[in-house]
């Protein structure tokens, strides 16, 4: 059995997303990229009901309710290239999921506008949706009560694929998957990370142009995380398909996307290469090292900030253009065994960017 | 149209399948549209053997509401829809989103597996049915045109059940108390649909305002055209009526649809 992440499987053809699906926009030429998603000015509000606890403030509710407008998504534009792997990144409720929902169709936004493949996705037109697929880590498009193969035969047959081209596309998903001895069990008996390759191969059957995914390793194992990433890409690879990916673990955003987008409170922090945001966002190094000896009354904040230190491991932050001549006073000072220079983890350089900038875009 | 047919051919399958793996499930739920109309027979035959009213309840004897109470047990089954209580279960937890992004109208969907679950449990039902048919001796006196009519009535009426049960169901994207609802819509059709006494038993006030509701358009009119008890102008213009009811059901699922998924567009899914 061949491991998804090889990517070495003979498919091609019929696992690429359909062509000739993408309308082009007006005013573009086919010689320009063409945006296939197009976001001006997207705005959310929700009104949500509130009240005070207790049973007075109920009563109270019952007469006369009282609302609140949340602006879960507040004027983002971006464009989208055909192909590109973009990943949304922001806390719990910073607005991605609106953003996806709005366009795959699911919500009407307040204000603004958006064009997904020449399409309004919320006038929800059936060429559209045949050509989009939405995968929500947390919801199911399978019928857990029986194994996911009768699953896949509905899909083929609402999203009216030919009966052979489905069959070829189920067999090479399936492959690229590992799905074989999972075909048989009914879903509700699969684990998370064994439903999730369902989903996701259920969902890319009638091979859609443009696949959203919205935090698709959820809960699952860092082996399986890996594999459902590469699967991604390959999948992306092979046909252009375009990715817009939500997540909270930061491996899915670096191992798949060299775009980000960083969105808190609906607005949008940052949107470019994520090499750009480590630059922007950390202009300093980390310098671990391993010392041959305990330190004998040196102190080593003299050489970077003390980010960690343990036993005779230490971790120093030190601005970027201060490395060189740290690390020759360290290594001429100091008894090091061992010395590695590192950027900041990701985590911590997004982490900064919800936390120092809060709403103001980079 | 044939795109249609192929994704509810497809899901007509698949839904079998789930039925056939959990049939005990299946059969229970069947069982229990036997219970209430097997109830409703006996204490109707045991008030229509007291002595004091003639032996009878105005024109059904035992045997005249044996016949309507097994013919309501069949077409109540026929007619069975459950939408308006499912409808809120389905919104709220997302599974109505996945649907929204298929290309196929998610009402196609419910309609086949309201129509899968009939056939299996149809299979299951008529022993029963003939068991409950010998032991309670019913009395029907149709003839062909009734027969016939009957047939139409029956059919007309499952539509007219599904259409307007999913109307209800709708609400569901307005509030999240869809089962009381859906509690409330099944409670209207025991009184006005005929589940619990035939409709002409009510009491004046009762009857007319049965007119306003599609319940006995969906139960007690086409026991009252198999049983025989119906005259031909009241088959016709009972026939006419459920006609305007499936009409005006299908012209309020579009407005309540398009209107739906607006509402559901800008509440969030």
């Amino acid at each position: 059995m061949r491991d998804a992440a090889e990517g070495g499987c003979g498919t091609s053809e019929s696992m690429r997303p359909r062509k000739g699906a993408g309308r082009v926009l007006a005013g573009h030429s086919l010689e320009n990229p063409v945006s296939i998603v197009l976001a001006e000015n997207l705005t959310k509000t929700f009104r949500v009901p509130q009240r005070e606890p207790g049973l007075g403030a109920a009563l109270r509710a019952v007469l006369r309710r009282k609302y609140t407008d949340v602006q879960a998504v507040a004027g983002v534009s971006f464009s989208i290239e055909p192909g590109e792997i973009v990943g949304f990144l922001g806390p719990n409720g910073a607005g991605k999921t609106t953003t996806l929902k709005m366009l795959t169709g699911l919500l009407h936004p307040t204000a603004g506008s958006a064009i997904v493949m020449g399409h309004v996705p919320w006038k929800r037109e059936r060429e559209y949706l045949r050509r989009v697929s939405l995968v929500m880590g947390q919801r199911s498009k399978l019928n857990w009560d029986l194994p996911a193969m009768d699953s896949f035969l509905v899909q083929l047959a609402i999203y009216d694929v030919p009966e052979s081209e489905g069959r070829k596309t189920i067999d090479e998903l399936v492959e690229l998957l590992e799905l074989g001895p999972l075909l048989k069990k009914p879903v509700r008996n699969l684990s998370l990370g064994e439903r999730m390759k369902c989903e996701l191969c259920v969902s890319l059957l009638h091979r859609p142009q443009v696949l959203f995914l919205d935090e698709p390793t959820i809960g699952v194992d860092i082996t399986m995380q890996a594999r459902i990433r590469h699967f991604i890409a390959d999948y992306n690879r092979r046909g252009g398909a375009t990715v817009i990916l939500t997540s909270h673990y930061m491996a899915d955003v670096t191992a798949l996307c060299r775009r980000i987008i960083v969105i808190n409170h609906g607005r949008i922090l940052f949107d470019g290469p994520l090499v750009g945001l480590v630059e922007r966002m950390a202009p300093f190094k980390l310098i671990a090292i391993d010392l041959e000896r305990d330190l004998d009354g040196v102190s080593p904040e003299r050489y970077g900030e003390l980010v960690s230190r343990d036993a005779r491991k230490l971790t120093l932050r030190v601005p970027k253009d201060a490395v060189a001549a740290a690390t020759s006073r360290l290594l001429a000072e100091l008894p090091v065994l061992d010395l590695t220079v590192q950027d900041p983890p990701i985590e911590d350089v997004i982490a900064n960017v919800f936390h120092v900038k809060q709403d103001s875009p980079l | 149209m044939r795109r249609l047919i192929r994704a509810i051919a497809a899901i007509f399958r698949v839904e079998l399948s789930t039925m056939v793996q959990y049939r005990g499930e299946s059969v229970l739920w069947a069982l229990w549209g036997v219970v209430y109309p097997a109830v409703a027979m006996a204490m109707w035959q045991a008030a229509a053997r007291d002595p004091a009213d003639g032996g009878g309840v105005a024109r059904f004897g035992q045997g005249g509401f044996a016949a309507y109470f097994l013919a309501s047990m069949v077409i109540g089954h026929l007619t069975t829809a459950w939408d308006a209580f499912e409808m809120g279960y389905f919104v709220r937890s997302g599974t109505y989103s996945g649907w929204l992004l298929q290309p196929l109208l998610p009402i196609w969907r419910s309609a086949t597996v309201n129509f899968a679950w009939k056939l299996f449990t149809t299979t299951i039902l008529v022993p029963i049915w003939l068991v409950i048919a010998w032991a309670a001796r019913p009395e029907f006196r149709v003839d062909g045109l009734h027969l016939a009519a009957g047939v139409v009535s029956v059919v007309l009426a499952v539509g007219i059940s599904f259409l307007w049960g999913y109307i209800v169901g709708l609400t569901a994207f307005w509030t999240k108390r869809t089962e009381a609802i859906g509690e409330l819509w099944f409670g209207a059709s025991l009184l006005f649909g005929g589940r619990l006494a035939p409709i002409e038993l009510l009491p004046t006030p009762l009857r007319e305002l049965s007119y306003l509701m599609p319940h006995q358009w969906t139960l007690g009119f086409p026991c009252e055209v198999l049983m025989g008890h119906a005259s031909v102008t009241r088959v016709w213009s009972g026939l006419l009526w459920q006609l305007a009811w499936l009409a005006a059901g299908a012209a309020i699922f579009r407005l309540a649809w398009n209107a739906s998924v607006r509402r559901y567009c800008a509440v969030g899914g």
